[in-house]
């Protein structure tokens, strides 16, 4: 049975969440995804995907050891990515989110992965 | 007037921002039949030719079997070695189908490639120039045209 569709939507349940993606850490590939209208989750995968696996780099360079969780702010929203195994589970979402019980959420649901 | 086919110019703009952007080391530009276009990365011509015909080669492949077991051609393949890949993929332009060939490692992803492989797209359906009607091969004036073209390749024009 695919345990993806369960974990993804263990995320996008809570408020002000507009996306949840299993994302390819290497590829950069959609495992699965649930996505508001608007959000291009092919290319956001691609770039989100990029953005971690370089964030690791650059802590591994740092000698800050493996990376298990990145968030990065924008004006409008927030972009939350945490990975294991290959795969990176990524949310998107809107500012006014509880980001405490989302962050919890996600690295929860990232550990099953 | 005789024309003769140019392979450089109005697609090297476009390869270059791609092979920029989607962070790739190799990338070639060709038409399906392995005819090239332009090319970023290679250092010898040979290797362009030889790769162009494994492309081409691969696509013709592809077209078939995809037609054979899906019912439409495939239109992209990628393959990952143990450290480069390579997404040969289809550009349409207005005129004709143009084949790119990408060769990428760690530094980028077949998704970051296949993102920009529709900007590549849309990038080369806006600077191909559009085809230019064949003129009658025995034209009034073709005698005059075929003396032109060849004192101008033997510069005498």
């Amino acid at each position: 049975m695919n345990p993806y569709p369960a974990l993804v939507a263990s995320v996008t349940r809570h408020r002000g969440v507009t996306a949840c993606l299993v994302v390819m850490e290497d590829d950069g590939i959609v495992v699965e995804a649930t996505a508001q209208i608007g959000v291009e989750t092919a290319a956001f995968a691609a770039l989100t995907a990029s953005l971690y696996r370089k964030s690791a780099r650059a802590a591994a360079a740092a000698g800050f050891g493996g990376v298990s969780f990145c968030e990065l702010e924008a004006e409008r929203g927030r972009v939350l990515a945490a990975g294991r195994n290959g795969l990176v589970m990524v949310a998107v979402a809107e500012p006014r989110v509880n980001l405490g019980l989302l962050r919890l959420e996600l690295l929860r649901a990232a550990a099953a992965l | 007037m005789i024309r003769h086919t140019l392979t450089v110019g109005w697609a090297d703009a476009p390869l270059k921002r791609f092979v920029d952007e989607a962070r790739l080391q190799v990338a070639i530009l060709m038409h399906t039949s392995g005819q090239v276009l332009a090319q970023v990365g290679f250092q010898r011509s040979l290797d362009v030719q030889t790769a162009c015909a494994l492309s081409a080669a691969i696509n013709a492949s592809a077209e078939y079997l995809g037609t054979m077991v899906d019912g439409t051609p495939f239109r992209g393949l990628h393959y990952a070695g143990k450290g480069r890949q390579i997404y040969l993929g289809q550009v349409p332009s207005p005129d004709t189908m143009l084949l790119v060939l990408a060769v990428f490692d760690m530094e980028s992803s077949l998704g970051i490639v296949q993102l920009y492989v529709k900007e590549l797209q849309a990038n080369i359906a806006a600077s191909a120039p559009s085809a230019v009607p064949e003129e009658p091969a025995l034209a009034e004036n073709f005698e005059a045209d075929l003396n032109r073209n060849l004192a101008q390749l033997f510069g005498r024009g």
